[in-house]
């Protein structure tokens, strides 16, 4: 697998990964930082109580560091959540449809990370 | 040779954000050309900067962090001014935060996700740049120690003022720090600086409540381009009152000259007139506040005058040397002795001009000595012409300046000189003012050793007019003591007089110094002055200052009377 078709299974742009990274090395050492900072687990606890403000700012951190790394699928996903706990936004979603949203996050993250392990296999 | 560029230091930029990865990608698109710092949260961006401010080119600032968000960064960076001069690029995903950053002072932003590298990295230039460049303007804008403007911005300043307001009466003020050396030198230079920012603070504080600009133009002294008004001397008062107010360990005394508002004389010329009014208060107790006026305006273009026509008139030789016989007169007849040495200046445009006009003034400027040159050495080849014309040698007496006593090579000008003309060192006699013992008595004791050792006699002028002392007497090698004339005007009109005359005399006696009275206009001066001893006697009653043809007959005259006594 190379990293191109690992960014294509995980529905990111490649091509922005390597503009901001040079190097495929560099692009795998930032998706293994992702993976290995724990960043889900924050979301996840957050998503326990579905508190605001802890929710608006642990799919605010992934969003942005999905965004970075263009991982586009994730951080639109992500994005989402992040706007429906917007500080002084109205929510537009029901606790459950947030719940089913963050499943889906929960789901193209633990794709990211499955990707990541079985390049970092290969590699 | 080494580049400037490999030794300039790389700019350093400090990237906040709290998540790891977006803080590893900027350094490494900023490691190539920058040196990079990093902050988890607002707080320790703060910290950073405060330690490190000096050196930090640039903040990369992400907006949303936990502990202390972007905002409250740029806040406190905006209040705290060694901080505000670091530029600040936001990184935000969200466009409403860029206007409220931009607001706050932020200088640029990049979006998130981040652009392409260049893009980042063309804008972190820009503004490093821009910043650098602000740096070096606020840096030669503002004199450091005073953070009043510097002289170059000042006037162009100046300028742009009377541009957008022409219909502004503005002065030009002039405030000048009275023997700052001295007070710089007895007190340190910590506490000269202490004064000179607390004179800045006074002159800002003042121009709180006026429209105006000032600058610190010359170490000590400051000037101030400010709206008209009449109560300088309120103004002055309220500057001073702020000098006694910073301590009792020194008396700071100001010096402030005005240039009052006129239509079209230029900026520059109003300082130069404030300047002259400020100057003409040196050393004045008195008054310290001068406001420049038309009769100082034609005085000083008159001066200015004199000191442009000094070196033409040198080579034109439009000063003429005057001599002023001495005579002995404890002989009877009395009889010629010797002269003084005297310069006229006949100006083509204004007639005879004073020396006591020229001489002050040429002393001031430093150009004294072109004038002490021309007179001894026209003296020095009149009386060596008299001695191949007559026979005998009639010594001239000259002025030695208070600069010539201090020129090193004033032995050696002097020596040359009576040798040129074959005399010896005694036909030159060098006549010093008393004041010039003020100003350093130990170098003058030592000036005038010297010049005694060749043999040159050295007289003492003007004794008694000012700052006199039985110890300058004691302590100086005089062979002549000429006692100021006017203790001769009133000899004759009280006891008092007459009494301290004598004592003078009878002082001179003790030393073994003759003197030599100024200034003698009456038989009944000529008979007190005998009376008490006084040997020698200069003044109107013998002759007025004559041309040396003049001088010559008198000359004649002399031996005419020599030859009769020995016949």
């Amino acid at each position: 697998m190379t990293m191109q078709e690992l960014y294509a299974a995980i529905g990111g742009d490649y091509a922005h990964a390597q503009r901001i990274m040079k190097l495929d090395k560099m692009i795998a050492k930032y998706l293994g930082k992702l993976v290995a900072s724990g960043m889900d687990e924050r979301l996840r606890a957050a998503g326990e109580t579905l508190e605001p403000t802890e929710m608006f700012e642990a799919a605010h951190a992934m969003k942005g560091v999905c965004a970075n790394l263009g991982l586009v699928a994730l951080a639109d996903a992500v994005g989402a959540v992040t706007e429906e706990f917007r500080p002084g936004a109205t929510r537009q979603r029901s606790d459950a449809e947030v719940r089913a949203l963050l499943d889906e996050v929960y789901a193209l993250y633990q794709r990211v990370a499955d990707g990541v392990a079985q390049y970092g296999e290969q590699s | 040779m080494m580049m400037v560029r490999k030794l300039k230091r790389r700019p350093l930029v400090l990237v906040v954000d709290d998540q790891e990865i977006n803080r590893d990608l900027l350094g490494m698109i900023l490691a190539d050309e920058y040196e990079v710092a990093f902050a988890e949260h607002g707080e320790q961006a703060l910290q950073i900067l405060r330690e490190r401010h000096q050196t930090v080119s640039l903040v990369l600032l992400d907006l949303m962090m936990p502990v202390m968000d972007g905002f409250e960064v740029l806040r406190q960076m905006r209040e705290a001014p060694e901080l505000a001069r670091v530029p600040v690029i936001v990184l935000t995903a969200d466009k409403s935060a860029e206007l409220k950053a931009l607001q706050m002072g932020a200088a640029d932003f990049v979006t998130k996700p981040f652009d392409l590298p260049e893009v980042i990295l063309a804008r972190v230039a820009r503004i490093v740049e821009l910043a650098e460049r602000r740096e070096v303007i606020l840096a030669t804008e503002r004199d450091p120690l005073t953070h009043l403007y510097t002289r170059s911005y000042f006037l162009e300043y100046v300028e742009q003022i009377l541009a957008s307001h022409p219909d502004y009466r503005m002065d030009a003020v002039v405030i000048d720090i009275e023997r700052f050396h001295a007070l710089n030198d007895l007190n340190g230079r910590e506490y000269g600086d202490t004064v000179l920012r607390a004179l800045a603070a006074a002159i800002l504080e003042f121009l709180d409540s006026t429209d105006g600009i000032a600058c610190r133009i010359e170490p000590d002294r400051f000037d101030i381009f400010c709206r008209h008004r009449d109560d300088y001397q309120a103004v002055l008062d309220h500057f001073e009152a702020k000098m006694t107010a910073l301590s009792g360990r020194a008396t700071v005394l100001l010096r402030m000259g005005v240039k009052p508002w006129r239509e079209g004389v230029a900026p520059l010329v109003m300082f130069d007139r404030a300047r002259v009014a400020c100057n003409m208060l040196r050393g004045n107790a008195q008054t310290h506040l001068m406001v420049f006026d038309d009769e100082m305006h034609q005085r000083e273009v008159y001066r200015q005058r004199l000191l442009n026509d000094l070196r033409p008139a040198l080579e034109e030789r439009q000063f003429i040397v005057y001599y002023q016989p001495k005579f002995n007169i404890l002989c009877d007849p009395p009889r010629l002795s010797s002269s003084e040495a005297l310069i006229r200046w006949k100006h083509p445009e204004f007639g005879m001009v004073s020396p006591g006009e020229f001489i002050p003034l040429f002393e001031t400027h430093g150009c004294i000595h072109l004038i002490d040159d021309y007179v001894w050495k026209e003296a020095a080849r009149q009386v060596a012409a008299w001695r191949d014309e007559f026979g005998v040698v009639v010594p001239a007496s000259v002025n030695l300046s208070r600069s010539d006593l201090f020129d090193p090579t004033l032995r050696e000008r002097l020596s040359q000189l009576v040798r040129d003309y074959d005399l010896e060192p005694r036909h030159l006699k060098l006549e010093v003012t008393e004041s010039a013992y003020t100003d350093d008595p130990a170098q003058l004791a030592a000036s005038l050793s010297a010049l005694r050792a060749l043999g040159f006699e050295i007289e003492m002028d003007d004794f008694g007019s000012g700052y006199s002392s039985l110890n300058m007497l004691s302590t100086l090698p005089i062979d002549v003591l000429k006692m100021d004339m006017k203790f001769i005007q009133n000899v004759g009109a009280d006891k008092k007089s007459f009494r301290l005359v004598e004592l003078i005399i009878d002082i001179a006696r003790y030393l073994q110094v003759p003197v030599v009275a100024e200034g003698v206009e009456t038989a009944e001066q000529i008979s007190l002055l005998r009376s008490a001893g006084c040997k020698l006697v200069q003044g109107y009653y013998f002759s007025k200052p004559l041309p040396a043809e003049e001088f010559a007959k008198m000359i004649q005259k002399e031996l005419v009377l020599e030859k009769e006594t020995v016949s």
